[in-house]
């Protein structure tokens, strides 16, 4: 501790007179640096995020006041990702004298950093919006979405009663789902209905091991803990690695749903693969899996896939 | 001297105490434990499986489990019963629905051979909303005033606002105290 005390110290004096002399040898400013040398993806971007947080210069700090101003206004998005990078970029590179003409592939390289770090934090805003969205019962459109849940899980199953054991079926708690949401608030269900309507096969899949009369396990129950592991692996930066390594995505809505369901299909790897005695052993797996994400997204490389293999348990 | 008595002395030296929350999914038994740990209550999901919080009050040191209460998990709380110094029951007071699914699991519970003489404290939770029964009403529905077989009290609660949650804990830990820690 004490030792982590006085190197972040040493680090705040330090840094710019090793920034001054790399400067001076390699003649590129500590964003090119990052930028010509990182692997594009999680390691440069959370490497500019970085350089950009420590910065001590004005116009620097001022631009990143102004981004993080756009996020609140929940402008950040593509539509508006020239009018707002393009005055940015400019400014960043006149402050470091970063000649275009001379780096011509700096800029769109920083751009791309650019947009990912501050769509991660505008997603951060809107997924604590719905996390907060109660469900309601008298919402009609809440009410929709959670028989839309229904009919895609149970195709071949009408739902005979809006307060029915039936939801058992697909692994809510009791007669009436709406309880089970709790402090998930809609995320939990949005969550559940993204896996059901784009990986219809997958989430079938991981439903029907759910039912398993040795493994099995409440389905959305769990849909819904995973739900708040996703969220608090977004809330304190662990997902950068998984949202800033897709490659045709930015982190959003729809992004943070695809780390759901990656998550939800991992777990329901580990936990047949755990042969648990009973449902009681829940917490324990559960825990070791989050380890093992966690372990994983530390390190800047991994990319995340569903693997689909067909198996027969 | 025993085995089991070695431990039952150093159980008394340290004060140690075990309590199990138990009651129907939804009542709010893993919000009531973390309020009373002082944790965020805001973000939690359906407990499956179990939580076990260790913490000191009152110069005791409470094990804590917090066993989840939905019912295809409550065949296994019987897994959780052995040395068990205190019950927690947490019913869902603006649940009027299911309170006779209530009143059945808590007398089943009580006939248990291995809770006999464990501390019997019954949180009405969710005393803050509205349409909240009163204590009157859920005593009546549960059919306490029947119980004759083990200490007990009920508490009109609401983990949200904190109300009487403490005021109902130190009540249990007193009552489990002047029972096993007298020969003190």
């Amino acid at each position: 501790m004490i030792f982590f005390n006085i190197w972040s110290v040493l680090h705040w004096y330090v840094r710019p007179f090793v920034k001054w002399f790399l400067r001076k040898t390699t003649r590129l400013c500590e964003l090119q640096r990052i930028c010509y040398g990182d692997k594009a993806g999680a390691q440069r971007t959370c490497n500019v995020e970085k350089s950009l947080i420590l910065s001590r210069t004005k116009d620097v700090k001022e631009v990143i006041a102004f981004l993080d101003a756009v996020v609140v206004e929940r402008r950040f998005i593509p539509e508006n990702f020239d009018d707002i990078l393009y005055p940015s970029i400019s400014i960043i590179m006149r402050t470091k004298k970063i000649d275009n003409k001379l780096h011509p592939t700096f800029a769109p390289s920083f751009r791309q950093c650019l947009q990912q770090i501050w769509s991660y934090k505008q997603l951060i805003d809107e997924v604590e919006d719905l996390r907060c969205t109660q469900y309601d019962y008298q919402n009609s459109t809440h009410e929709e979405k959670l028989l839309k849940l229904w009919n895609l899980l149970q195709p071949h199953e009408p739902l005979e009663e809006r307060i029915s054991k039936q939801w058992q079926d697909i692994g809510f708690q009791g007669d009436d789902p709406k309880t089970d949401f709790r402090g998930m608030g809609l995320l939990g269900l949005e969550n559940l209905l993204f896996f059901a309507t784009i990986y219809p096969q997958v989430s079938s899949h991981v439903l029907s091991h759910s039912r398993h009369p040795k493994y099995g396990y409440t389905y959305a129950i769990v849909g819904i803990n995973l739900t708040s592991m996703a969220y608090y692996l977004l809330q304190d930066g662990s997902a950068k690695t998984y949202m800033f390594n897709a490659k045709h995505y930015l982190p959003n809505i729809d992004l943070f749903h695809r780390f759901y369901c990656y998550l939800f299909f991992e777990f329901d790897k580990m936990w047949i693969e755990s042969k648990p005695e009973n449902i009681m052993e829940f917490s324990m797996i559960f825990k070791k899996f989050e380890n093992a994400v966690r372990s994983k997204l530390t390190d800047p490389a991994s990319v995340f896939r569903i693997k689909i293999e067909i198996d027969n348990i | 001297m025993g085995f089991l008595t070695i431990l039952k002395k150093l159980r008394q030296k340290e004060k140690e105490m075990r309590i199990l929350m138990l009651g129907l999914d939804n009542a709010g038994k893993t919000t009531i434990l973390k309020r009373f740990n002082g944790e965020p209550i805001d973000t939690i999901s359906p407990t499956l499986g179990f939580n076990i919080k260790t913490l000191e009050h009152k110069g005791y040191k409470l094990n804590i489990w917090d066993v989840g209460g939905q019912k295809s998990l409550r065949s296994y709380w019987k897994n959780y019963f052995e040395s068990t110094d205190g019950v927690a029951w947490v019913v869902d007071s603006a649940d009027p629905r299911r309170l006779a699914d209530c009143a059945r699991e808590l007398h089943a519970l009580l006939r248990e051979e291995r809770l006999a003489g464990a501390t019997l404290l019954v949180l009405a939770n969710k005393a803050d909303l509205p349409g909240a029964l009163t204590l009157q009403e859920i005593r009546e529905a549960l059919d306490l005033d029947s119980i004759k077989s083990h200490h007990w009290r009920i508490v009109r609660c609401s983990a949200v606002t904190g109300e009487n949650l403490l005021e109902g804990m130190d009540w249990m830990l007193d009552d489990i105290a002047s029972r096993i820690f007298t020969l003190d």
